[in-house]
C-alpha cells in the first residue's frame, strides 16, 4: 500500500515536472502563435489577441492554466478559436482511448501466445519465422502498413470505409495497423521472458519430479515469464490510447495524436499544454497500474518494497 | 489467473464494440465533400482562410452574392442592383423584405451595421477588416481611435486590478468610452436608414464594392449575439476596451450548452441563457443563426462538417440538396481513394505528390471530372528592398539592378514545364493576367540571361564576384522546396550567385518575412475580389502586407489617383501604370506562376463550376 502511495506522490511530481518543463519550452519557441503565414494581421490585433490570451504574462498564464487543467478546464484553444481545449480533447480522447485499447488487446491476445510458442520451440520453423515477422513489424513504419491495409481492404476489396470514424466498420483497419508494432513487441518480450524462465531451477524441477510440459509452461513458467510484457505494457498502453499522429491521418480518424502534431506546428499553447498533459497523466496512470498488477503477479517485489 | 486475464479481455472487448456503436453514425448527406483540416473559425468576422469562407457564403447571405460561374457579384439580400449616387460614392441598398433569419426573424439594415461595426472592433477585427476599413468614410479614423484608446485602457486595466475605487474608476472610463464609441461610429459611412434601408458612404472610388459585400467580412449578424458580449461590470467592453463575445456562438448547439468553457465565459453565456430564456421562452437561439441559404446543423471537431437547408431562406424550395456533408480528410492520399471509392462527391483540392500525373489525366481528356483551372492568384518570391544588413550580411537586394537581375535570371518556363508540370501558367505580372475583365497587364520583364548578368556586373558584382551569400527563405509546410532549389540552380549558373535555402515553419516563417529577416522569401497572393487593387494594394508603402520595405511614393500616388477618378479606363490604366513600376522597374518581386488548383466533380454533380476564385456556392448544386 505504501508503495503504491508513494508511486502516486511520485507520478504528480513527475506530472508537475511536465508541464513545467512543457511550459517552459511552448514560451522559448520562436514565432508568433497569432501569426498567418500568408497575411499579416495588424499589431493592435495582435495586441489585442495577446492580451486576452494572456501570452504577455507568462507567469499569470502559468498558474492561470493549471488552476483550470485542475478542474478541467484547459481555456481556449489558439489557432481554433471557436473550440476550447476541453472540447477539443473531449470529442478526440475516446476515439484514440478506444482506438488504443483494441491495438493493446489485439497486441496481447496475439503476441503473448505468438511469444510463448516461439520460446518454447526455440529454434523451430515456427520461432523462425516469427522472430522474421517480428522484426518486420517492428521495422515497418505504419504509415505503410496503413496505406497498404487501406488499398487491400478498402480500395481493392471494398470490405471498409476509405477511412473517418464513426462506426464499427472504422475501427478494424486503424486498429490492426497500430497494433503491428505492439503486437511484435509484446511477442518478442514475451519470448525472451519465456526463454529466459525455462531455464530457471523451478522449471527444471518441476520438468523432474514429472509434471507435464503443458502445465510447467502455462502454470509454472507462463507468470514470471510475462514480467518484461507488463512493464513494456504501461508505457505501450498510454502511448497507444494517446493517439498516433501517423494512423490518425492515414485513416482519418480524429484522434489525439494529431491535435498534440497540430498544436506545436501552429503554435497553440493551450492545446500543447493540454495534450501533454493528458498524455502525462495517462502515462503516469499506467506505470501505476502496471506496478499494482506486477505486485499481484510477483509476491516478491510486493514485499521487498 | 489466465481464465481471470480472458475475461477481462472479453468483456473489455464487449465495453469496447458497445461505445463504438454507441456512436450514432449518421445518414450520407446529398452532397458530399472533402477537406484536409478542420476549420479555423466560423466567426465570418474573423476568418481569412479559404475552407472558413467557403463554409460561410453558403450559411450567411450579405448585401450581394457570388454568380457560380463567374463570379461576379449578383443579388444578395439587397434587390440588385442598388441605388448609386453620380459619384459612386454613396450606395443606397434595399433589403428584400422576405430576407429571413434561420429563426425567421427578418433581416435588416441593423443586422448588417452590427456585422460590419463588430468587424472592426479591436478585439474581434481579424485579417480582412481592412476590406471595410479602407473603403468606407469615416472608418479608418474611428478604428485608430478605437486602437489607441483600447491601447491606453489596456494600462489603465492594469493599473486598477486591485479592486476598490481603481476599479470603480476604471469602470466609470471605460463607460464613457463605450459612450464614445457609439456616437463616433455613428459619424462613420453606414447606416441604417430604415429597417430595409442601408446606407453606405464610401470613403475612395471603389468600382469593385459590390463584389466586396458578398464577402464574409461584411455579413450581417443576428441581434441575439449581443447578449454574448463579454462585460467589465455593466460595460459592454472587456477591461481593456475590447468588444469581445463568447467564441462558443458559432456552434450549432449553443443554447445546449456544450462543456468546457473558461469561468468567465460559462457566466457570460449563463447569462445570455437566463436573459435569452426570459424573453424568448428559450427557443430563439438554438445555436448559431444565420441568413444563408444552409445553417449549420452539426459540427465535430475536424470530424464533420453538416448543413442543412435553411427553412427561412426565401429560394430554399428551390435548392436540391438538403444537406451537405464536410468531411475532413487530413491524408490528401486517403482523401482521393474516398472520392474514387465514392464516398466523396466534390475534392476541391488534391496536393498528392502525384498530382502532375492527374493532371496530365485531366489535360489528356482521360479524366473529365478533374479539372484545373488556373486561379486568381500569383506565385512569387519578394525580395527585401529596404534593409542594409541581413542575418549580418550585406544585403544586396536594396539596389535595384540587383533585383532585376536576379528576376531576369529565372527561366519560369523551366520550372513550371519541367519541374512542377502542374499546368501552372508561367507569370510576369502580379495581377493575374487575363482573369480580371476590363484590366489590361503591362509589359513586364522577361527571362534575359545575359542582360541579367550585364545589370549584376553594373551594380559592382561582375559573374557574382562580391555577392554575399544570398538568403533564401521558405516555408517547410508548402510544395516550394524544389522551386527553391530550382532558383538556387539558375541564380547559380547565370549569375555566379550562392544562395543559402532557410526553410521554417509556418509560424516561424511568417515571423521572419514580417520582420524582414531574408533577403529573398517565398510569397504569394490570392485575390479577394475582381478588381487589380486586391494584389497592388499589398505593395503600397504602408500596407501591413508588404514585407519587402519596398517603398515608393510614386507608386502609392498612382493607386490614390486611381482612386479617385471615376472613369474606370482611365482607372484601369493607372492601375497598369502602378503594375509597371513592380514588375519591370522596381522589381520588389520576383512573379514565377499563376497558381492553378486541381480538383475532381463527379460526373454526376451539376451546378458547381470551377472557377478563378474558387468560390462554390452550394445552393446552385443538384445531384442526380
Amino acid at each position: 500500500m505504501m508503495r503504491v502511495l508513494r508511486r502516486l506522490v511520485l507520478g504528480l511530481a513527475t506530472v508537475a515536472a511536465v508541464y513545467t518543463l512543457t511550459f517552459v519550452m511552448v514560451m522559448v519557441v520562436p514565432g508568433n502563435p497569432f501569426a498567418n503565414p500568408e497575411r499579416n494581421m495588424p499589431p493592435e490585433v495582435i495586441k489585442a489577441l495577446e492580451a486576452r490570451y494572456s501570452v504577455d504574462q507568462p507567469v499569470k498564464y502559468f498558474f492561470e492554466f493549471l488552476a483550470g487543467a485542475v478542474r478541467l478546464d484547459f481555456g481556449p484553444s489558439f489557432q481554433y478559436r471557436d473550440w476550447t481545449c476541453t472540447q477539443i480533447i473531449a470529442s478526440a480522447l475516446p476515439v484514440s482511448l478506444t482506438l488504443g485499447f483494441v491495438a493493446i488487446l489485439l497486441a496481447v491476445l496475439v503476441g503473448v501466445p505468438v511469444g510463448v510458442l516461439s520460446a518454447v520451440n526455440r529454434n523451430g520453423w515456427f520461432d523462425v519465422t516469427t522472430v522474421g515477422l517480428v522484426m518486420i513489424g517492428i521495422s515497418l513504419p505504419t504509415f505503410v502498413t496503413g496505406s497498404a491495409l487501406l488499398i487491400l481492404f478498402a480500395v481493392f476489396a471494398h470490405w471498409l470505409p476509405i477511412g473517418g470514424w464513426g462506426s464499427l466498420a472504422h475501427l478494424p483497419l486503424p486498429a490492426l495497423t497500430l497494433s503491428l508494432p505492439f503486437i511484435a513487441y509484446v511477442a518478442r518480450l514475451t519470448r525472451i521472458g519465456m526463454l529466459d524462465v525455462l531455464t530457471g531451477d523451478f522449471v527444471r524441477t518441476g520438468l523432474a519430479k514429472g509434471l507435464a510440459r503443458r502445465v510447467v509452461i502455462w502454470k509454472h513458467a507462463f507468470k514470471p515469464a510475462l514480467l518484461p510484457v507488463l512493464s513494456f505494457l504501461g508505457p505501450a498502453a498510454a502511448q497507444a490510447m494517446t493517439g498516433s499522429f501517423v494512423v490518425e491521418k492515414v485513416f482519418g480518424v480524429p484522434g489525439l495524436g494529431q491535435h498534440f502534431v497540430d498544436g506545436a506546428l501552429n503554435l497553440d499553447r493551450g492545446l500543447v499544454l493540454s495534450t501533454v498533459l493528458v498524455f502525462a497523466v495517462i502515462l503516469v496512470a499506467f506505470n501505476l497500474l502496471v506496478d499494482v498488477v506486477y505486485g499481484l503477479i510477483d509476491p516478491r517485489i510486493a514485499e521487498a518494497t | 489467473m489466465l481464465r481471470v486475464l480472458m475475461a477481462a479481455c472479453l468483456v473489455s472487448l464487449a465495453i469496447v464494440v458497445v461505445v463504438v456503436i454507441a456512436v450514432p453514425d449518421t445518414l450520407r448527406a446529398d452532397f458530399t465533400y472533402a477537406a484536409a483540416s478542420g476549420l479555423n473559425t466560423l466567426d465570418p468576422a474573423q476568418m481569412s482562410w479559404t475552407k472558413d469562407l467557403r463554409v460561410a457564403v453558403n450559411i450567411w447571405e450579405g448585401l450581394t452574392a457570388y454568380d457560380p460561374q463567374t463570379t461576379t457579384p449578383i443579388a444578395g439580400v439587397a434587390y440588385f442592383p442598388p441605388k448609386v449616387s453620380p459619384d459612386g460614392l454613396v450606395y443606397e441598398f434595399t433589403i428584400r423584405p422576405d430576407a429571413r433569419w434561420s429563426n425567421g426573424d427578418p433581416v435588416t439594415a441593423a443586422d448588417f451595421v452590427r456585422g460590419w461595426r463588430r468587424a472592426v472592433e479591436p478585439g474581434t477585427a481579424g485579417d480582412y477588416a481592412a476590406l471595410l476599413i479602407d473603403n468606407i468614410a469615416g472608418l479608418g479614423e474611428y478604428y485608430d481611435w478605437r486602437n489607441q484608446a483600447v491601447s491606453v485602457l489596456t494600462s489603465l486595466s492594469r493599473m486598477s486590478a486591485g479592486g476598490g475605487d481603481r476599479a470603480a474608476n476604471h469602470r466609470q472610463s471605460l463607460l464613457a468610452h463605450a459612450l464614445e464609441c457609439d456616437n463616433r461610429f455613428a459619424r462613420t459611412g453606414i447606416r441604417a436608414v430604415s429597417n430595409s434601408t442601408l446606407r453606405v458612404t464610401l470613403a475612395r472610388s471603389c468600382p469593385y464594392f459590390l463584389d466586396l459585400c458578398a464577402f464574409p467580412t461584411f455579413m450581417p449578424i443576428h441581434e441575439s449575439i449581443e447578449r454574448l458580449r463579454e462585460r467589465f461590470e455593466d460595460v459592454p467592453l472587456t477591461a481593456q476596451g475590447l468588444v469581445v463575445y463568447d467564441p462558443q456562438w458559432t456552434k450549432p448547439d449553443y443554447a445546449a450548452g456544450a462543456k468546457g468553457n473558461t469561468a468567465r465565459t460559462r457566466t457570460v453565456r449563463a447569462k445570455a441563457r437566463d436573459s435569452l430564456a426570459s424573453e424568448t421562452g428559450g427557443s430563439a437561439c438554438r445555436g448559431l443563426i444565420t441568413n444563408g441559404p444552409y445553417r449549420l446543423a452539426e459540427w465535430s471537431f475536424k470530424r464533420r462538417l453538416r448543413l442543412e437547408r435553411n427553412p427561412y431562406y426565401r429560394d430554399h424550395d428551390r435548392i436540391a440538396c438538403r444537406t451537405i456533408d464536410r468531411l475532413v480528410y487530413s491524408d490528401a492520399n486517403t482523401a482521393v481513394m474516398a472520392y474514387e471509392a465514392g464516398d466523396v462527391d466534390f475534392l476541391p483540392g488534391m496536393e498528392v505528390h502525384y498530382d502532375h500525373r492527374l493532371v496530365q489525366l485531366s489535360a489528356a481528356g482521360d479524366r473529365p471530372d478533374f479539372h484545373n483551372p488556373a486561379v486568381l492568384a500569383t506565385h512569387f518570391y519578394i525580395f527585401n528592398c529596404r534593409d542594409q544588413e541581413v542575418l549580418g550580411r550585406t544585403n544586396p537586394f536594396t539596389d535595384v539592378r540587383v533585383r532585376r537581375a536576379f528576376c531576369l535570371a529565372v527561366d519560369k518556363k523551366l520550372l513550371v514545364e519541367k519541374v512542377l508540370a502542374r499546368g501552372e501558367p508561367v507569370s510576369d505580372h502580379l495581377v493575374p493576367v487575363g482573369l480580371i475583365a476590363g484590366y489590361e497587364s503591362p509589359p513586364a520583364l522577361t527571362a534575359d540571361p545575359a542582360e541579367a548578368r550585364r545589370l549584376l556586373a553594373e551594380a559592382g558584382y561582375p559573374d557574382g564576384r562580391g555577392l554575399p551569400a544570398i538568403d533564401l527563405l521558405y516555408n517547410t509546410a508548402g510544395v516550394d522546396e524544389k522551386t527553391c532549389q530550382v532558383l538556387v540552380r539558375m541564380w547559380r549558373d547565370v549569375l555566379g550567385a550562392r544562395v543559402e535555402l532557410r526553410g521554417k515553419e509556418p509560424k516561424t516563417f511568417a515571423e521572419d518575412k514580417v520582420n524582414r529577416r531574408y533577403m529573398v522569401a517565398r510569397a504569394g497572393w490570392y485575390g479577394d475580389y475582381n478588381d487589380p487593387t486586391t494584389f497592388l494594394d499589398i505593395f503600397r508603402s504602408d500596407n501591413g502586407n508588404n514585407d519587402t520595405g519596398y517603398v515608393n511614393r510614386a507608386y502609392d500616388d498612382l493607386l490614390d489617383q486611381a482612386g479617385r477618378v471615376s472613369s474606370a479606363t482611365e482607372r484601369m490604366a493607372l492601375l497598369a501604370r502602378a503594375e509597371t513600376i513592380l514588375v519591370r522597374e522596381a522589381c520588389p518581386l520576383l512573379p514565377l506562376y499563376q497558381h492553378t488548383n486541381l480538383m475532381a466533380i463527379k460526373p454526376y454533380v451539376k451546378g458547381l463550376y470551377p472557377n478563378a476564385r474558387l468560390v462554390f456556392p452550394f445552393r446552385y448544386v443538384t445531384v442526380d
